[in-house]
């Protein structure tokens, strides 16, 4: 699996990226690392506990993310997520949680297919 | 409730005034009953005080007198007298050393045998012979031979008698005038006057205008009333009094004035003095005092009364004016309710409006969708579906938005955002927005720009292009094909001031006009003409009134309208707007000589006027033919035109074919550009073959003119100071990231030390400001800050740094966040920030901005 097909596979923008990041290296790099950031759970926690403010900022942060790696898709939840927890909780939260959450989970088995074929 | 409060403030204020006025009299009137009672008792007392005074006077005078005669009888001591003609000769001397005017003796009958004197007769011998046979000396009144009144005195002695004369008593007379003149009875004749009268009211003595001979006659006949009582009646009283010769007083009126009388007994005689006095004298000092008093309690009756009023009017007004407040706050109210039933009712229209106008579209997108749905292997058909599905939603969101901004006009949330506006770049935005538009109508259109002094003022750009882009859409909209749509842009002079300058912005068509009916509700919300005419409803109908709200409440500026149905309309809008401060970069370009070509005498003039401001000499001609002439003229002194711009649409021989014209006479050297308001894609490539060097766009503002002919300078330093900011050097420059999350960080960090600057990691505002706190002095040159970071976020982070007590504490702080709308750059911009980068990082264009903000 290419750096590319994972972008198809995650629904991102692999033009994009390289555009700005300029180097399929520096790309694969911060694509690895997106899996070792803490912001997905920090969420979720804060999604069951009902700390709407914390859960706000762990999307902000998931948003700012996604943006700097092109990850339009879940860039695109996140961003609608955070703007439903702006001023504190509203009953969108819930499923647009949920949606963050299942294009979380397809954006992290894209990029661990493309890790294991890396690494393979 | 009015006239009831009304009612009782007059009534009470009559009631009080009676009242005042009732007090005051009784007090007057009593007062005046006790004075008039004191001066009676005053006068009583004086009158008294004075008869007294006169009786005793009277007392003495007589005593005196029958002292002397007492002593001349002692003399007498024989019986001889009344023959002996010595011893007489010796009383007459007597008598007249005393001054006794007469001397005589009396006889028992009262007949009077005279020593010394003419022969007087007592007048009413019968009391005083009474009394003389008493032993008792008297006095009484007795006339001489001349009729005139003597008054005698009579001495009783024991004489020896003669044989003819039975003697009782020596009689020596006196004149009248003596006592009278003694006692002075007429004391003061303006005050007060006395007479002596007998018990029968027969005057004894009196004053001259008493002729009457008894005062009881005087009395019937000329006083006019005595203390209520009959002349009859007060005699009686008199009479009775003098009878018991007991002193008596009263008053009465005569002549219109007012008199008191006192009458008392004379000793020695059967006389009383009856005194009188005028009112008067005693009056005017009493009345003037009851005059004061009553003056005064007249005067303070009125200051009472003035102040009951003062409070009467004051309270009086004091439950107008809180009517008038009940009666102003319940038509406020009554206002206020009429107008939120009449907001009410525009919004309940508005919703109705909105509602058909926004379910045209939506069906059209379901209705199609559903048809794309149903004929989803027919790519062509769905093709075809989409594009309306496309149009549709473009109409939706159009609507939307202007629904939005409708609430907010009506919320009062619309607020200006004013920036620093070219009017080139917006006219030239607006222009290349429309043109597409225009050319798909095949409609003629012209833009004008000129006498434009200031091209950069303050206003919101976005919401400047609104009022445009709807005048103008509008404008193409109601403009058949092949019609004219025409657009000017001219300053003047601001009545606001020098800061200020005025700009009129017209949009003209030949379209299809409006009905007067319409023009009075174009700026109403949904207002749309309903006629044949208009039969596609294209729009929200919201447009104009957002566009009036806008210029006229938001700007502060006016717009006008003239329409004719059939003929087109002419809208005008004029804003006052504040000169932007810009370091305008010196416009100047050598001193070529220019030619412009147009056939539009103001556009050639204003371009001109405009040239000649950055150092360009230039000539103008209305059409090819001049033109070309010029050009000849010029070429053949050897002074060519070193540029010449040229119309394309010319009168007679047009642009391109005067550009070959020229082209032959001067061969290839001047450049020629071809000025239109077009794209000139179309005509390029006849333009390239007749020779035009290339293309300017209208309008010809002064920025566009240089920036266009800057290309034939030789020294093109704009664009070397523009390379040069690129590629400045940052290299080993100091920055600081605020970053909460460490993959941003990583892959900030690791693009920017790519282009040589180093970076240090704060991963939240509060280890921001503690580090920059401990570093020295210009250790960074610039912070980059997230927004949104826990414990301490950007904004306050940033706010915090602004306050430091540092040299470096306005160093460059840019906002790096994942927010980027409007409301955010502002906030930023607010908080102290210097600029705003919205994610995901762009290297170059954080490279630039750091690079404009490190000194």
């Amino acid at each position: 699996m290419t750096l590319q097909e994972c972008y198809a596979a995650l629904g991102g923008d692999y033009d994009e990226v390289i555009g700005r990041l300029r180097s399929e290296r520096m790309v694969q790099k911060f694509v690895l690392r997106f899996l070792d950031d803490k912001s997905y759970e920090l969420l979720c926690g804060a999604m069951e506990s009902g700390n709407y403010e914390e859960a706000f900022r762990a999307a902000h942060t998931i948003k700012g993310v996604c943006q700097n790696l092109s990850f339009t898709m879940l860039g695109r939840s996140s961003s609608a997520l955070s703007e439903a927890l702006r001023g504190g909780y509203t009953p969108e939260a819930d499923a647009l949680a949920e949606q963050v959450k299942a294009e979380y989970q397809q954006t992290a088995q894209a990029i661990r297919a493309f890790q294991e074929a890396a690494a393979g | 409730m009015k006239n009831k409060t009304t009612r009782f403030l007059l009534g009470s204020l009559i009631g009080v005034v009676l009242l005042c006025v009732g007090v005051f009299t009784f007090f007057s009137l009593h007062m005046s009953a006790q004075s008039s009672r004191a001066i009676n008792e005053v006068g009583t007392l004086y009158m008294s005080r004075m008869s007294q005074q006169t009786s005793s006077h009277f007392d003495s005078i007589i005593s005196l007198q029958m002292g002397q005669l007492r002593s001349l009888a002692d003399t007498i001591t024989t019986a001889g007298i009344h023959e002996d003609p010595e011893l007489q000769e010796e009383l007459i001397v007597q008598a007249k050393a005393r001054d006794f005017d007469y001397l005589g003796f009396c006889g028992n009958d009262g007949s009077i045998r005279m020593i010394y004197g003419s022969q007087v007769a007592v007048s009413d011998p019968g009391p005083f012979l009474v009394s003389l046979g008493k032993d008792q000396q008297k006095v009484a009144i007795g006339t001489n031979a001349r009729g005139e009144k003597v008054v005698l005195l009579g001495m009783p002695s024991p004489f020896p008698s003669s044989e003819e004369h039975d003697c009782v008593a020596l009689v020596a007379g006196l004149p009248v005038d003596y006592i009278s003149d003694n006692l002075t009875l007429e004391e003061n004749s303006e005050r007060a006057y006395s007479y002596i009268i007998r018990k029968d009211g027969s005057f004894v003595i009196r004053s001259a205008d008493a002729y009457r001979n008894s005062y009881f006659e005087r009395v019937r006949v000329s006083y006019e009333s005595i203390n209520g009582m009959t002349p009859e009646e007060y005699i009686q009283e008199l009479s009775a009094a003098m009878a018991q010769e007991a002193d008596y007083s009263n008053e009465f009126e005569m002549g219109g004035e007012r008199y008191h009388l006192y009458c008392a007994h004379l000793p020695y005689s059967e006389w009383y003095l009856i005194t009188f006095m005028p009112y008067g004298s005693m009056d005017s000092v009493i009345n003037s005092f009851t005059r004061q008093w009553a003056g005064l309690a007249m005067l303070s009756a009125a200051v009472i009364l003035a102040a009951l009023l003062l409070v009467f009017f004051k309270y009086f007004q004091l439950t107008r004016a809180q009517l008038r407040e009940v009666e102003e706050a319940r038509r406020a109210a009554e206002a206020a309710q009429k107008e939120a039933e009449h907001a009410n009712r525009a919004k309940s229209e508005f919703l109705s409006n909105m509602s058909h106008d926004i379910r045209t579209p939506m069906n059209a997108i379901v209705g199609m969708t559903a048809i794309a749905t149903a004929n989803i292997d027919n790519s062509k058909q769905v093709q075809n579906c989409l594009k309306k599905i496309t149009l549709s939603s473009k109409h939706l969101l159009g609507l939307i938005n202007d629904v939005l901004d409708m609430s907010k006009i009506e919320s009062g949330k619309m607020t200006l955002n004013l920036d620093q506006v070219s009017l080139r770049e917006v006219v030239d935005g607006i222009v290349s927005i429309c043109q597409p538009q225009v050319k798909a109508k095949k409609q003629q259109f012209d833009v004008f720009i000129h006498d434009i002094s200031t091209e950069n003022v303050l206003c919101d750009s976005v919401r400047l292009n609104q009022v445009l882009l709807n005048l103008l859409s509008n404008a193409i909209k109601f403009t058949p094909e092949g019609g004219e749509i025409h657009m000017a842009l001219y300053e003047e002079e601001s009545p606001k001031g020098a800061n200020f300058v005025r700009i009129h912005m017209q949009v003209k068509d030949t379209g299809i006009g409006m009905s007067n009916q319409f023009m009075e509700h174009i700026f109403d919300s949904f207002a749309r003409e309903d006629s044949a005419r208009v039969h596609r409803t294209e729009g929200t109908g919201l447009g104009m009134a957002i566009t009036k709200f806008i210029v006229v409440d938001a700007m502060g500026g006016s717009i006008d309208v003239k329409s004719r149905q059939g003929q087109g309309t002419e809208f005008s809008v004029t804003l006052d707007l504040e000169k932007a401060e810009v370091m305008e970069e010196d416009m100047i370009l050598p001193n070529w000589n220019m030619l412009v070509v147009d056939d539009d005498r103001q556009l050639c003039e204003s371009t001109v006027a405009s040239l000649s401001s950055i150092g360009v000499s230039a000539e103008w001609a209305l059409d090819g033919e001049n033109a070309l002439s010029m050009v000849m003229k010029r070429h053949n002194r050897g002074d060519d035109y070193q540029i010449i711009l040229l119309d394309w649409k010319l009168p007679g021989m047009d642009g391109i074919a005067t550009a070959r014209r020229i082209r032959e006479e001067i061969g290839a050297n001047a450049p020629i550009l071809l000025i239109s308001a077009y794209d000139w894609g179309e005509i390029e490539h006849d333009a390239r073959e007749a020779g035009i060097t290339g293309f300017i766009a209208k309008p010809l503002f002064k920025s566009t003119l240089f920036n266009s002919l800057r290309q034939f300078t030789d020294m093109p330093e704009a664009e070397e100071e523009q390379a040069a900011e690129k590629t400045r050097d940052l290299t080993g420059k100091r920055v600081l990231l605020a970053e909460d999350n460490e993959l941003n960080w990583e892959i900030a960090n690791e693009l920017l030390s790519e282009e040589g600057l180093v970076l240090d990691w704060a991963e939240n505002g509060q280890i921001c400001v503690e580090m920059l706190e401990k570093s020295p002095v210009g250790y960074y040159e610039a912070v980059l800050m997230d927004v949104r970071m826990p414990i301490m976020g950007g904004y306050e982070a940033t706010q915090v740094i602004r306050t430091l007590d540092r040299a470096d504490r306005d160093l460059p702080i840019i906002a790096m966040t994942a927010d980027a709308f409007a409301e955010d750059v502002k906030r930023a911009l607010d908080c102290g920030m210097n600029a705003h980068i919205a994610k995901p990082i762009d290297v170059r264009e954080v490279m630039r901005l750091l690079a404009k903000y490190i000194k």
